[in-house]
């Protein structure tokens, strides 16, 4: 298998050298059936889980911690993503559909699907269900999370059964994406319960999956047992019998139970706690970048953020290595931009920006803070330079950071107030626009578009960009980059976007974390990464 | 009787109102909703507004209000918007595991609060009077987190006589009749133990001091001088009179018998009403958040009537 891996990497290598359009060829089929040497089937494994289930329907679902992974691993997609977004926009792997193609003016995408692939019921899946899933995410009354991803996809037609068409309204550089976003769902089983009955409807009833397990118990808020389902027709099928997500809400717990062998995986261990996993024998500390990644935002809309140089002077004034260093132990990198440092789109030439309060001093200088009073407190027009930072009540780490800004910037004359929140009183208030600082943590998708985050906020569209960051310029760019179908002309207008908001320092950027993930030593091929916990769940095994 | 009982169901009935609108006043000015949560940079922004207009969460609260309390007075307390089930149905599965872990807590409390406080009485003011109160009024003053993780910590992690969390393991979840009982049984002991530590110290300090002021009463002596001894007055003659003041204590604990405790529940991953109702208010879940509010304060209310009623019971002199 690691051979196929190697193959894998080869066939991503060479998609990327050809370019972006070349990711629309369908890959080669990259993993076969052949089982891994010294691997035995059977067994089970059990994986700590901080919450419950709430749906099994994606399209049902409000985003809840870990229900993605979940539905994962019960419904197909067309494709499968790769994890090789460092590289480029990532590749897709065969999944439901053996291939796929363009049309010549690139506005219709053909997929062929497998011929023998079957629900849990025994029904086949086919073009229908495509299409289907198409109807469900588009309708107004299932009030899908992710409809707007199929605004540029017009209809989806049914050839065959084994074929189903998608005609776009646009040629844009995400079109694969977009139209692989969101699991195929049985038009059988669901289709009989109407559109506007799908927000009031328990779909653990009428659940029928198609993925390498499938639902064998669910206990609200203790347990989900899912086994291998012995119909899944994909390949390779896992070694494992049984699946079993426990649900324990409080990460100590989570680790004293790995600990004592009552549960095999814990999903998120703290950075406080990487060293004790590591010194015990019987476990195995998995660690690998994330797409989380952190930054203080200043209201830039407040006038003592509005200009430039005061919130250079700021991220000057930190310390972030060592904050970073401090707070994460070694286990997060420093960030440097909007854009991860994994990513493709990452402009390596991007300055750091390091600790310099003398320079720090001099530029709040040049913006008119001064400390006239003498009280050690900087003032503009009579007011002192003080205000609140908010960060998320029950965040230990985000609490020890705001403590070590308020250390840092007091330095600088300063004064910073430490405010914690309850978390959606918190994330209310800097929808709002009703703060001053915040340390704010964002989750990047592999689809990079900085336009919801750092273009000038849209009342009617709503906005991601709470900190209120307006610069024309970048506003054109973002516009351009996300309509440039070729990847490497995007890149140069991420770059370039990448400079102006490191010029501007709207947020300074902090840090980009590492998840860290433990398992029972035992447990082997478990390769986990970025793309999720069970991005390789078919080729986990017991070790003897 | 009749018009006694009429009236407190009307002030019963007008008290879970008041409640109710409190709550959904409160929920409801509190800064975010329920699509606030959806601020992840893979989520698009007008999925949010999407979500306002859907749960109508843009109208005003005037409407958002009547509408909410035409529909509740039907009886019908909505849909929850995380668990897209109907709120009864939610805390149908809930409510049924916080009682039974909070009724055999509370039970434990008790009954050990009376035996200790018989205990003490032996000797009052003697060495183990005081030893008994200074270790009850420590686990009293001790965080209940604290309790429970130092249990598990000992009886779980090192004797490994009980198992640390959940209702059932693995297997009892698939195991039927007596097995899945027995299974049960094990799972309960360390929350229910946690419960009762906390708990026991107060029940224990508030007998021994009424039973103190009982035993110094002439119908304890009387008893004494028919012959009782010391033991026989104190169980038989004083102890009844001295459980009174308790089943005021015991009405009181009601609504924690049906909201549950949420530290308990989030350190045993204990599926009950504190972290459904938890979670509800994080999330803004508000038909969840003031379906579990009723029906916790039906229980305040109900527990006070059984309170009232059972004093009627236990002391003649009260006549409802």
């Amino acid at each position: 298998m690691r051979e196929d891996r190697r193959t894998l990497v080869a066939v991503v290598i060479i998609a990327a050298s050809l370019g972006w359009s070349s990711c629309r060829r369908p890959p080669d089929r990259v993993r076969e059936e052949q089982p891994r040497e010294g691997a035995r089937p059977g067994g089970q494994v059990i994986v700590a889980s901080l919450a419950d289930v709430t749906t099994f329907n994606e399209y049902q679902s409000t985003g809840e911690l870990g229900e993605a992974e979940t539905i994962d691993l019960l419904f197909p997609l067309l494709m499968t993503e790769q994890p090789d977004y460092q590289l480029h926009p990532p590749s897709f792997a065969p999944r439901l559909a053996t291939s796929w193609e363009f049309s010549s003016d690139n506005h219709t995408l053909t997929f062929h699907l497998r011929p023998d692939a079957r629900w849990s019921d025994g029904v086949p899946v086919t073009a229908e269900d495509v299409r289907f899933t198409f109807l469900a995410q588009k309708d107004p009354r299932v009030g899908s999370l992710g409809m707007e991803m199929k605004d540029f996809i017009k209809d989806v037609e049914v050839v065959d059964p084994h074929t189903v068409r998608f005609n776009f309204t646009r040629v844009y550089p995400y079109q694969l994406m977009d139209a692989n976003d969101g699991h195929i769902v049985p038009a059988h089983a669901w289709g009989k319960v109407p559109f506007d009955k799908w927000r009031a409807t328990d779909f653990e009833k009428i659940v029928v999956t198609a993925g390498p397990f499938r639902l064998a118990a669910h206990t609200p808020q203790q347990t989900i047992i899912l086994e291998r389902d012995p119909g899944y027709w994909g390949s390779p099928r896992p070694y494992l019998d049984r699946l079993v997500l426990r649900v324990v809400p409080e990460m100590a717990s989570q680790l004293a139970q790995l600990i004592a062998g009552e549960v095999n995986v814990v999903q998120a261990v703290s950075p406080q706690e990487a060293d004790r996993v590591k010194a015990n024998r019987d476990l195995n500390l998995v660690e690998f970048p994330s797409r989380m990644w952190g930054m203080v935002g200043w209201n830039n809309r407040r006038p003592m953020f509005a200009d430039r140089r005061v919130r250079r002077a700021l991220s000057l004034g930190i310390n972030r290595k060592s904050l970073v260093d401090t707070v994460f132990r070694g286990h997060a990198e420093l960030g440097s931009g909007p854009v991860l440092s994994t990513m493709w789109a990452h402009n390596e030439n991007l300055p750091q920006i390091p600790y310099d309060p003398a320079q720090a001093a001099q530029l709040l200088a040049q913006a008119g803070w001064r400390d006239i009073d003498g009280d050690g407190i900087l003032e503009r027009d009579g007011k002192p330079f003080a205000f609140d930072l908010f960060y998320p009540a029950s965040n230990t780490l985000r609490r020890q950071m705001a403590l070590l800004i308020q250390a840092d910037l007091a330095r600088l004359g300063v004064r910073v107030r430490p405010v914690q929140m309850e978390f959606t009183s918190l994330i209310a208030r800097t929808e709002a626009g009703d703060f001053d600082a915040t340390i704010w943590v964002w989750v990047d998708a592999t689809k990079v578009d900085l336009t919801s985050v750092w273009s000038t906020p849209s009342p009617s569209q709503g906005s991601n960009n709470f900190i209120g960051y307006s610069n024309p310029d970048v506003d054109r760019l973002n516009a351009a980059a996300r309509e440039e179908p070729d990847y490497t002309r995007a890149k140069v207008l991420l770059d370039r976007i990448q400079e102006l908001i490191v010029a501007d320092q709207p947020a300074t950027f902090l840090y980009e974390a590492r998840l860290l993930v433990a398992t029972s030593r035992q447990l082997r091929g478990a390769d986990i990464n970025a793309a999720g916990l069970f991005f390789n769940v078919d080729e986990w095994y017991w070790g003897s | 009787m009749l018009r006694w009982s009429l009236r407190r169901v009307g002030a019963g009935v007008a008290l879970v109102w008041l409640v109710a609108t409190v709550t959904f006043l409160l929920v409801s000015v509190a800064p975010g909703d329920f699509a606030s949560r959806l601020n992840d940079p893979r989520i698009s922004p007008a999925a949010r507004l999407r979500w306002r207009r859907q749960f109508g969460l843009d109208r005003p609260l005037p409407l958002r209000y009547a509408s909410w309390l035409a529909t509740a007075a039907t009886g019908d307390l909505g849909t929850s918007w995380t668990y897209k089930q109907k709120v009864t149905t939610v805390l149908a599965e809930v409510l049924p595991n916080t009682l039974l872990l909070t009724s055999l807590g509370l039970a434990l409390e008790f009954v050990g609060g009376v035996a200790l406080a018989i205990v003490q009485l032996r000797r009052p003011h003697g060495t183990g009077d005081r030893l008994i109160t200074l270790a009850t009024l420590t686990a009293y003053a001790l965080p209940a987190f604290g309790v429970a993780l130092g249990l598990i910590a000992l009886l779980s992690y090192r004797l490994q006589l009980f198992p640390p969390s959940h209702m059932l393991s693995l297997d009892g979840e698939m195991a039927h009749g007596g097995a899945r009982l027995l299974d049960l049984a094990r799972h309960l002991v360390l929350p229910v133990t946690a419960i009762g530590v906390t708990g026991v110290g107060a029940v224990a300090r508030y007998l021994r001091g009424s039973l103190l002021d009982e035993r110094r009463e002439q119908y304890v002596l009387a008893a004494r001088a028919r012959g009782c001894s010391q033991r026989q007055a104190l169980v038989r003659h004083a102890l009844p009179n001295a459980l009174l003041p308790l089943i005021t204590m015991m009405g009181m604990s009601l609504p924690f018998l049906v909201s549950g405790s949420l530290v308990i529940e989030v350190v045993f991953s204990w599926p009950g009403m504190g972290q459904v109702m938890f979670t509800a208010a994080l999330s803004r879940d508000l038909p969840l958040l003031l379906g579990g509010t009723i029906v916790a304060t039906v229980a305040v209310v109900v527990g006070n009537f059984l309170a009232d009623v059972a004093y009627a019971v236990a002391d003649p002199r009260v006549r409802v």
